[in-house]
């Protein structure tokens, strides 16, 4: 044998263009390429298949196409130049599930187990993409969304942070018989805004309350309260707190939900730190607070216009910085429940409202997942007055919801074209009524009522007496966990959308029409996540109505891996990113924002990303399918 | 004088190690020829040469990969480039990019060709075009190791038009064939690259070779030989 030659480097030089083998030391790729053997397949040829045994090889495709099969879920994977399989059976030495065939004339590459669990031990880019490919994937692309967007370079902070990274200052505290003078004191030697009043024991310093200048003008000075009053008895009590390990985003979620502006970093159940609206600005060019609080203090529709306009913005400058799609989707879809909070209130003072009520969100508001477009769903459970019918409670506050429902589409929330909205009769309801209809879609089961359910189902409370929603909520359980007909009839129902990986190129594409070769990302693409997660929460009786939160919550009672759960999370908020993207990108070029995109306007990566995420979308459908043996 | 030293080949001195090495390659046994195209090892080449014309031209460089098991074994794979008295001219250099100072920097003939013969032992050859290729090694090795380079050898440019007949008009140059079967050349005209290509047409050819029951070398050699025939006489 020669020392390494042009055809060495010339296959590590090949190699190289493709994840993992572009962040793999050259030694390691040398030491691949020495090892590879270059096999020919012909069109139709089996490379690989269950039956086949305990695998030997890993195959890396040098040309060709090579089409994964499995069983009876028929073709649907596509894998192209530089791909490599089968990566799971490999690494738990069994034979593989799917069968391979060679789509076109194939070259592939061939590595012995042996050198592939060799090589496993060398290099950690490869090891780490072998072992968790879909999250090594995820990683490069969220370097190059942040990357191609230049404005963010000077972002070097983002809402991902650990709250231990941003807390720096040490918090300044005082035991809650401080006189008010000396607390004061401390806070204008120490140049700060507020002080925490923290209770001790031992080495622990538990918060009791917080203290602004802000509060100065109210409790003391107006008041004319006495400087030698203990502090505890104008202090903020019950401080809101979040651990160390908690998100950026988080601690402005709830700052944003609350209306406070200081959030206290909690370690071990000791205070550890402080963080402020201020620290969380620099992170940030539009202020999430600065919103919430525009809303809080809005009095007009006109206010709330700009507010809405405000919170689109946000969501495009914080896609623009690379803000991955979980937390951008929980910021909109919680800027927005204020200000549609703020609509609700503006309007029941106008029209003098005397029925206790809950407005509901159903669909992707319900879920928190709103997008950058986003239309109404929603909804109210009323109580009727003493003596009075369901009818005439209705009656009086159909009105009132019309008023709301056009208010919001004022805000740039569109009137929902199917008609999902508190303004319609048959979605404002009792409580009992929301029952029997609820129990009419459980039992009946038509295409009609499971459509229907798939939307309603994910009621969240967002204004008003949201025990009415837990209430409601928990019968719901009740009926949905013993009804196991129904779920199998879901379940039926959501395995009709395929995610479109398929024959023709990679990608599935309509052909003709208005959207020719496109992907519809929502229909074809969260939606399965969607569909599941929710028929698994109904399933185990897990109340909450977000996909990941669902997944998570409903995961472990159904014994699914947590490993396997974070895969399909990472891919649902893969593919909403795909989608805030998509839209973000339409809203640049002044077009009508939807969910489709063209998958060859996709870079390689992406494309990948999107296959994988796919090729997991199937997963979870294959459990359901095995679940519900549909 | 000039046909008997053709016919007889130049008289030349070999260093006693070089002597020793090359008839060490002498005394290996013939390989096996009609031994499963799948099983045995077999080993591709291609050359560079100053030029096209086969009395005078000289070979600059051999490019060669073995096909082991049915498979091209990247590791085992061969390249050479021969020191040059003279470096060929420009347009040449254009065409192999084997510039002029690596012909001159080269590996002295007598040892190059030595490797070649340690790295090939007895294992058949397999080329496309094989009378170039051929009479380009043989030439060399006659002038620089003194003796008669007889090998099997097997020429694609006869096979693939025997296997797939339909395409034996469309289809003459390498080119053409790599296309047919969207084979990726990643230098065309570097002799190594030209061997991987041929050595994945070689690949390509062995199910139609099969599907045919021309399931050895020598099966092969039988069908090149028709082919040949044929292509005289037709």
């Amino acid at each position: 044998m020669s020392a390494p030659n042009a055809l060495i480097q010339a296959t590590v030089d090949h190699l190289a263009r493709f994840v993992p083998f572009d962040g793999m030391a050259p030694e390691h790729l040398a030491w691949l390429a020495e090892r590879l053997k270059l096999a020919y397949y012909g069109k139709g040829e089996t490379l690989l298949a269950p039956a086949h045994g305990l695998v030997q090889k890993l195959f890396i495709i040098k040309q060709g196409v090579v089409q994964g099969d499995q069983g009876d879920a028929g073709a649907w994977l596509e894998l192209n130049e530089g791909e490599s399989f089968p990566l799971g059976a490999l690494l738990s030495s069994r034979a593989a599930i799917s069968s391979f065939r060679a789509q076109t004339d194939v070259f592939a590459y061939e590595l012995a187990a042996a050198d592939f669990h060799e090589l496993l031990r060398h290099s950690t880019p490869f090891h780490d993409f072998c072992t968790r490919r879909l999250a090594t994937l995820l990683e490069k692309s969220q370097r190059g969304i942040q990357a191609s967007y230049a404005t963010s370079s000077s972002e070097q902070q983002s809402l991902r942070s650990p709250l231990s990274s941003i807390a720096r200052r040490k918090p300044v505290t005082c035991a809650p018989d401080t006189p008010l003078r000396s607390a004061l004191e401390t806070i204008r030697d120490s140049g700060i805004s507020s002080i925490v009043v923290v209770e001790a024991e031992g080495d622990i310093q538990r918060p009791v309350g917080v203290f602004t200048v802000r509060d100065l003008i109210g409790r003391v000075i107006l008041p004319g309260i006495d400087l030698a009053t203990p502090i505890r008895a104008v202090m903020t009590p019950e401080p809101m707190a979040l651990p160390a390990s908690a998100h950026a985003f988080e601690a402005a979620l709830m700052m944003a939900k609350h209306g406070f502006r200081h959030v206290l970093v909690m370690d071990h159940g000791s205070l550890s730190g402080v963080v402020s609206e201020k620290d969380l600005f620099s992170l940030q060019r539009v202020g999430v607070t600065q919103i919430s609080t525009a809303i809080r203090g809005a009095n007009a529709l006109d206010q709330l216009q700009l507010a809405a306009e405000d919170i689109r913005q946000l969501g495009h400058n914080m896609m623009a910085q690379g803000v991955a799609a979980e937390q951008l989707t929980q910021i909109l879809s919680t800027l927005n429940d204020i200000l549609t909070q703020r609509v609700i209130e503006l309007e029941c003072t106008a029209a003098e409202c005397r029925h206790a009520f809950c407005w509901l969100s159903f669909g992707s508001e319900g879920r928190l997942e709103q997008t950058l477009a986003t239309d109404q769903d929603n909804g109210i459970i009323f109580v009727a007055a003493d003596g009075e019918t369901p009818e005439q409670a209705r009656a009086a506050l159909l009105p009132l919801a019309e008023r709301i429902n056009r208010a919001l589409d004022a805000c740039g929330f569109p009137l929902c074209k199917g008609g999902i909205m508190a303004m319609n009769p048959k979605w404002c309801l009792s409580l009992d009524e929301w029952k029997a209809t609820f129990s009419r879609w459980i039992d009946s089961g038509d295409p009609e009522s499971l459509l229907n359910a798939s939307i309603f189902f994910d009621f969240r409370a967002l204004h008003g007496r949201a025990e009415l929603a837990t209430q409601l909520r928990e019968w719901l359980m009740g009926r949905t966990t013993t009804t196991p007909r129904f779920l199998h009839q879901m379940a039926a129902n959501a395995l009709r959308n395929r995610p479109p990986l398929g024959l023709v190129r990679d990608f599935v594409v309509s052909s003709e029409g208005e959207h020719a070769n496109t992907l519809d990302l929502k229909l074809n693409g969260t939606t399965p996540f969607v569909d599941a997660a929710r028929l698994f929460a109904l399933a185990s009786g897990v109340g909450a109505t977000g996909t990941a939160a669902r997944l998570r919550a409903a995961g472990p009672k159904l014994r699914i891996a947590s490993a396997e759960i974070e895969a399909w999370i990472s891919a649902f908020f893969f593919i909403q990113m795909l989608r805030l993207r998509g839209q973000h990108e339409e809203n640049l070029a002044g077009q009508v924002m939807d969910n489709r995109i063209d998958p060859d306007q996709l870079n390689d990566l992406d494309r990948r990303i999107l296959k994988e995420a796919f090729r997991q979308a199937r997963k979870v459908q294959s459990r359901l399918s095995m679940d519900y043996k549909v | 004088m000039d046909f008997l030293k053709r016919l007889f080949g130049p008289r030349v001195e070999l260093d006693a190690d070089s002597r020793r090495r090359l008839d060490a390659w002498r005394a290996l046994p013939a390989e096996d020829a009609s031994a499963p195209l799948g099983a045995a090892r077999y080993v591709v080449v291609d050359v560079e040469t100053t030029g096209l014309d086969l009395h005078h031209d000289d070979l600059i460089a051999i490019g060669a990969c073995a096909v082991a098991g049915g498979r091209v074994v990247l590791a085992d794979s061969f390249e050479v480039v021969l020191r040059q008295e003279r470096v060929s001219d420009k347009d040449n250099i254009l065409v192999h990019g084997i510039g002029g100072e690596a012909q001159r920097e080269g590996i002295e003939p007598v040892e190059a060709l030595l490797r070649f013969l340690e790295y090939l032992g007895k294992t058949p050859l397999v080329a496309f075009h094989v009378g170039f290729d051929e009479t380009m090694i043989k030439r060399a090795i006659r002038r620089h190791l003194g003796f008669d380079f007889r090998h099997p050898w097997l020429d694609l440019a006869y096979v693939m038009p025997g296997l797939l007949p339909e395409y034996a008009r469309k289809h003459r140059a390498l080119d053409d064939w790599t296309r047919h079967f969207d084979i990726g050349n990643y230098a065309r005209h570097s002799a190594l690259a030209d061997a991987l290509a041929t050595a994945q047409l070689f690949l390509a050819a062995r199910p139609l070779a099969n599907a045919r029951k021309f399931d050895s070398y020598h099966a092969l050699r039988e069908l090149e030989k028709a082919e040949r025939w044929a292509a005289r006489s037709g």
